[in-house]
C-alpha cells in the first residue's frame, strides 16, 4: 500500500473520474458516478489514504462545473429560484458550491468503498 | 472484524447514495435534484434570440403535417389538414408547456393528491371522491362520447399528450415532478372530463344551505328571511330590466312541506368568495369603430403556472384564438374572425343538500315517499404513496351521494353531515361540443345552438358578432324549483322536495341587441325578480355590476383602450354609498392617528388605487365593523357555522335600522351598545389594527403593500417559484377585481371587423411555460400589474410576415 503518490499520477486520476463522471451523467442516472468512482479506485488501486478525497475532489469539480456551464448555457431565473427554495438566500453561487458538495461526496465515498474493499 | 471495516465505506456510500435518491417529507431527492446532468440545471431554459429558429419533431399519430409558429409571448399558432391532428398538436404542444400542471389539476380534481404526497393528502382527497368528482366525470364523459366530433377531439388531445410524455427521459421531466420525486403517468380522455368537472368544484360548489339551517333554528324563519333576503336591495341584474321574454313559462313545481333539518357541523375553509369575472360587449352604436367590442375577465384564483394558456387552432372550418385550460381541448374563451365570446360564472343554486333516513346502520335502505328504497354503492380506492391502499364505499341515495355519514368530520365547515347531494355537477353533459361549436361559430344563431350542449358550471356566455349583434345568454342547466326551494337543507324522505326536472334551455334568461346598446355580466343577480322561474337567493354582491353598467351607460365613443381601462377601473361603489353613512355617525379622537385617518378617509377619492391609504383604512374599517355587527351573533359557536348577512344588507341596516336589535354585542352583557358606538368601535380597532402592522400612518399603509397580491405556485408554500407582492390596486368589490389571491385571471378585448382580421388584446398574469427556469414562466405579470394588455396574434396562414415570429416546428408523422 502506497500513499505517496506523485501528484501528476493525482491529477491524472482526477481528469479521468472527471471524465467517465461526465460521460456516464449524460447516459446513466445519477449515481452512477459514484459507482463508477468505486470502480475506478478498485481498479486502479487507488490507496484508501488517497482514494476519498480524489473522489471528492473530482465529484466535486465535475459537478460544480458542470452546474456553472449549464447556467451559463442556458441563463435562467431558475437557480436564483432554487438559491431561495433550499434556502441560500438567493445566492446561485452557494448553490454551485451544494452541488459540487453532493457531487464531490458520492465521489468520494465510493471511491473509499472501492479502495477499502481492494486493500481490506 | 477486517471485513466488517473493508464494507464499512460500502455501506456508507450506499445509504449515503440511498438518501439522496429518495425524498423525506417535504425535503426532495437531492442527489436526482441538483445533478447538473438530472437535476433542475437541466430545466434552464435560455431565452430565445428574436431570430426565427425553425425544428421538426416527428409525433406518431399524426394524419398529416402540423405547422406551428410561436410569437414572442410564446403562443402557439397551430396550422393542421383536420380536426384530429389539430387536437392532436393541441395535446401534445400543451403538454409541453404544461404537462405538470395538467396532470396535477386532474390529480387534484380526481382525490389523487395523496399519490403524490402522502397520507396528508388523503381528507382533500377523500372530500373530491365523496362529492362525487369522479363519479361525475364518468357520467360526464359518457355523454361527450355521444357526439363523434368531441369523442375524436378528446381522443385526438390525448394521443398529443401522450405523445409527448413518451418523448420524455427522467431527465427531462417537468421541474415539479423532480421535486416532488414522481414519474407523470399515461393522459386519458376521462381526465380530460375531470378537468371540466372541477370547474363546477371551483365555481359552483358553494354551499350555504347548513349554514341557512343553522341560522333558520337559532333564529326562526321570519329572522332568517329578513336578513337574508332573495333579492339585493341594490342590484342591476344581468339581464336588463323588461327586456322581452319569448317564451311561455312551464308550471313550476309545488313547495315541499316546511321542514327544519338538523343542522350542525365543524369549522374549516371554503369556496373562496371572490372568485368572480366581468365581462361586457358594447354595439356598434355606441364604438368608434362601428362594430362591437367585447371584454372579459374572468377571476380565478391567481396561479403559476396559469390556469389559461394561449393559442390558436386553424384548421379547415376553424381559426380560433384564445385562452385554452390545459387539460382540455379547443379554446375556452376566445374569438374568431366572425365572432367573439367571454364567460363569467353564474350563482345559481344548482347544489342541494336532503337530510337522509336510514334504515339501520347497515345503510343499505332510506325512507323516502313513504317507503324504504335501496341505497347503491361505489367503492372508491385511495393508493396512498407509502401506505397500503385505502378502500372506502360511498353511499348514494337516488339525490346522489351521502357525502359524510352522521359519524364523520367533514372536511369544510359547510358540509353538513348525514345528508345526500343533489348537484348538477352529477349529471351527463356535453360540455366539450359547446366549445367545439363555438370555436368555429359565425353567427348568433351557431353560438346559440353551441349553447344548447352545456350544463355546468352554469355561465353568462357573453357574445359579439361581426354582423352586429351583441347577445347574452345565462347558459346551463337549472333545476326547475319551487320559491326559494334549497336554501335551507331539504328533507330526503319528502318527495316534493326532490328536484322536478330543468327550466327548459330556450327559457334560460337571456338577451340580444338591447336598447341600451350594452351587455354585461359580474357574476351579480341574473334577472329581476319578474323571471318566472326561481334560480337562487344569493349572488355574488352587485357592486361590480353596478359600476360596469354605470360606465358603460355613460360611455360613449368607446374603444378598445377605454373599455381596457373600464377593465382597470378601481373606483369602489360600495364606499361611495357607505363612506358617508358611516362617516356621519363617527365619533373619535379628533387628534393622533384617528384624527389623521379620519382625514385621509375624508380626503380619499375613492379609487383603490395602489398607493390609496385611504382604501387599506375603508376596506379594513368595513371589515372589522362587519364583524362587530354579526360576529357575536353568528360566529358564537364554531360548531354551528353559519353565514353572515350581506353587505348589502348590512348597508341597508345603517340606512334604514339604527334601533335594530343587532347592533348590540350580545356578549356584553350589562351593556347595550348603539349603532354609533359598533361604527366607532370598529374605526378604533381597525387603525389600532393597521398601526400595529404598518406602523404610524404613511406610505407603508399604501393599499397594496397591506392587500399583498401574490401569484402563487400550485404547491402549497413554494414561494421561490411564486411572485408575491405584486404592486396592483383593486379588490374584491371593485371592477378591477384583484384581491390577495384571486383576480383577473385572463383579460382579454376584441373588436370584430367585418373584412379584415379582428383586432385583440389580452394579458394573464403568468406565462404562456410552466417551467420556472423559462422567460416565459411569468413574463406577462408585470403587464397584467400595470393593467397593460398584449396585441393578440391573428394569423391568416403561417406565413404571414409579421416580425413577431420567433420560432416554428413542424409536427410531421413519426411512423
Amino acid at each position: 500500500m502506497n500513499n505517496s503518490l506523485s501528484f501528476s499520477y493525482q491529477l491524472a486520476i482526477v481528469l479521468v473520474m472527471v471524465v467517465i463522471g461526465a460521460i456516464s451523467g449524460l447516459y446513466l442516472p445519477w449515481y452512477a458516478l459514484g459507482i463508477l468512482f468505486g470502480l475506478l479506485a478498485y481498479i486502479l488501486r487507488i490507496p484508501t489514504g488517497r482514494a476519498f478525497i480524489l473522489g471528492l475532489v473530482s465529484g466535486f469539480l465535475l459537478w460544480a462545473i458542470s452546474a456553472f456551464w449549464m447556467d451559463g448555457q442556458h441563463p435562467s431565473s431558475l437557480p436564483g429560484r432554487m438559491a431561495n427554495l433550499f434556502p441560500l438566500g438567493g445566492s446561485v453561487i452557494g448553490l454551485y458550491v451544494v452541488t459540487g458538495v453532493l457531487g464531490g461526496l458520492t465521489g468520494g465515498l465510493w471511491a473509499w468503498a472501492g479502495a477499502k474493499l481492494r486493500f481490506k | 472484524m477486517k471485513y466488517i471495516k473493508s464494507i464499512f465505506p460500502l455501506a456508507l456510500a450506499i445509504i449515503w447514495t440511498y438518501a439522496l435518491h429518495n425524498s423525506w417529507g417535504t425535503l426532495p431527492p437531492l442527489g436526482k435534484l441538483m445533478s447538473p446532468f438530472h437535476g433542475f440545471w437541466v430545466n434552464a431554459e435560455a431565452p430565445e434570440s428574436s431570430e426565427l429558429s425553425e425544428q421538426n419533431l416527428q409525433i406518431p399519430g399524426l394524419e398529416k403535417t402540423v405547422t406551428v409558429v410561436y410569437d414572442e409571448m410564446a403562443v402557439p399558432h397551430v396550422f393542421a389538414e383536420n380536426d384530429h391532428d389539430l387536437y392532436l398538436a393541441q395535446g401534445y404542444l400543451t403538454a409541453k408547456d404544461r404537462l405538470w400542471q395538467m396532470e396535477f389539476q386532474t390529480h387534484f380534481a380526481g382525490g389523487r393528491i395523496s399519490e403524490i404526497v402522502g397520507e396528508k393528502g388523503m381528507i382533500s382527497d377523500q372530500f373530491q371522491r365523496r362529492m362525487g368528482a369522479v363519479y361525475g366525470a364518468e357520467k360526464s364523459f359518457e355523454g361527450m362520447k355521444e357526439d363523434p366530433k368531441a369523442a375524436v377531439t378528446l381522443q385526438a388531445y390525448s394521443d398529443g399528450v401522450n405523445a409527448y410524455i413518451e418523448s420524455l427521459t427522467e431527465r427531462n421531466y417537468p421541474l415539479e415532478y423532480k421535486l416532488l420525486n414522481y414519474a407523470p403517468e399515461k393522459w386519458t380522455p376521462i381526465k380530460s372530463a375531470l378537468f371540466l368537472k372541477n370547474m363546477s368544484f371551483v365555481l359552483a360548489s358553494g354551499t350555504d344551505d347548513l349554514k341557512m339551517t343553522n341560522i333558520l333554528r337559532k333564529y326562526g324563519k321570519e329572522v332568517a328571511e329578513n336578513l337574508f333576503p332573495n333579492y339585493p336591495f341594490m342590484e342591476s341584474p344581468i339581464i336588463p330590466v323588461g327586456t322581452p321574454r319569448d317564451f311561455k313559462p312551464v308550471p313550476i313545481p309545488e313547495s315541499p312541506s316546511d321542514f327544519i333539518g338538523l343542522g350542525s357541523a365543524m369549522k374549516t375553509s371554503e369556496k373562496d368568495p371572490n372568485i368572480g369575472s366581468n365581462n361586457w360587449a358594447v354595439s356598434g352604436n355606441k364604438t368608434v369603430s362601428g362594430l362591437p367590442i367585447l371584454a372579459n375577465d374572468p377571476h380565478l384564483t391567481l396561479s403559476l403556472p396559469s390556469i389559461w394558456y394561449q393559442m390558436q387552432l386553424v384548421a379547415p372550418g376553424v381559426n380560433v384564438y384564445g385562452s385554452t385550460m390545459p387539460g382540455t381541448p379547443n379554446v375556452i374563451v376566445g374569438f374568431n374572425k366572425n365572432v367573439a365570446w367571454g364567460v363569467t360564472n353564474v350563482g345559481s343554486d344548482i347544489l342541494d343538500w336532503y337530510q337522509v333516513k336510514f334504515k339501520d346502520a347497515s345503510k343499505a335502505e332510506y325512507w323516502h315517499d313513504g317507503k324504504w328504497k335501496k341505497t347503491t354503492m361505489r367503492i372508491e380506492k385511495f393508493k396512498i404513496k407509502g401506505k397500503e391502499i385505502f378502500v372506502d364505499t360511498m353511499f348514494f341515495t337516488h339525490h346522489g351521494p351521502v357525502v359524510y355519514l352522521s359519524h364523520e368530520k367533514p372536511f369544510k365547515s359547510n358540509i353538513p353531515v348525514g345528508h345526500a347531494l343533489r348537484w348538477i355537477a352529477h349529471e351527463k353533459s356535453q360540455e366539450s361540443t359547446t366549445f367545439y361549436k363555438l370555436n368555429r361559430a359565425a353567427n348568433y344563431a351557431d353560438y346559440a345552438q353551441a349553447l344548447t350542449y352545456y350544463s355546468a358550471p352554469a355561465q353568462n356566455f357573453l357574445f359579439a358578432s361581426n354582423q352586429g349583434d351583441i347577445a347574452l345568454w345565462v347558459n346551463g342547466k337549472f333545476p326547475l324549483k319551487s320559491y326559494t326551494q334549497g336554501k335551507y337543507l331539504l328533507d330526503g324522505t319528502d318527495p316534493k322536495a326532490d328536484w322536478q326536472g330543468y327550466i327548459p334551455q330556450s327559457h334560460n334568461p337571456h338577451a340580444k341587441n338591447p336598447a341600451r346598446g350594452f351587455l354585461s355580466s359580474a357574476n351579480q343577480s341574473s334577472v329581476d325578480p319578474s323571471y318566472p322561474y326561481y334560480m337562487g337567493w344569493q349572488y355574488a354582491p352587485s357592486e361590480r355590476g353596478r359600476r360596469i353598467n354605470e360606465r358603460l351607460e355613460a360611455m360613449s365613443k368607446i374603444t378598445m383602450d377605454s373599455l381596457r381601462g373600464l377593465q382597470n377601473d378601481n373606483f369602489n361603489i360600495r364606499a361611495r354609498t357607505l363612506l358617508p353613512l358611516l362617516l356621519a355617525k363617527l365619533k373619535s379622537p379628533a387628534g393622533g392617528v384617528y384624527g389623521q385617518a379620519a382625514n385621509e378617509l375624508k380626503r380619499w377619492n375613492l379609487q383603490n388605487a395602489a398607493d390609496s391609504q385611504g382604501a387599506t383604512i375603508f376596506e379594513n374599517w368595513v371589515s372589522l365593523l362587519h364583524e362587530a355587527i354579526w360576529a357575536d351573533d353568528f360566529s358564537a359557536d364554531e360548531n354551528v357555522p353559519m353565514n353572515s348577512p350581506s353587505m348589502d344588507r348590512t348597508i341597508k341596516m345603517i340606512q334604514d335600522e339604527p334601533d335594530a336589535l343587532w347592533w348590540d354585542n350580545v356578549k356584553t352583557k350589562n351593556k347595550k351598545e348603539s349603532m354609533a358606538e359598533i361604527i366607532s368601535g370598529s374605526f378604533i380597532a381597525s387603525i389600532d389594527s393597521l398601526v400595529k402592522k404598518h406602523g404610524p400612518i404613511g406610505s407603508e399603509w399604501a393599499w397594496y403593500k397591506h392587500k399583498q397580491t401574490g401569484v402563487r405556485h400550485l404547491i402549497p408554500g413554494m414561494d421561490a417559484l411564486s411572485r408575491l407582492n405584486i404592486p396592483t390596486g383593486g379588490g374584491g368589490t371593485i371592477v378591477n377585481a384583484t384581491t390577495t389571491k384571486t383576480g383577473p385571471s385572463w383579460r382579454m378585448i376584441v373588436e370584430l371587423s367585418k373584412e379584415g382580421r379582428p383586432k385583440a388584446h389580452g394579458v394573464y398574469p403568468g406565462g404562456q411555460s410552466g417551467n420556472p427556469g423559462s422567460a416565459h414562466y411569468d413574463d406577462l405579470i408585470d403587464t397584467w400589474a400595470k393593467g397593460e394588455l398584449r396585441s393578440l396574434l391573428y394569423l391568416e396562414k403561417p406565413e404571414d410576415a409579421t416580425g413577431r415570429l420567433r420560432k416554428k416546428i413542424i409536427l410531421t408523422i413519426k411512423k
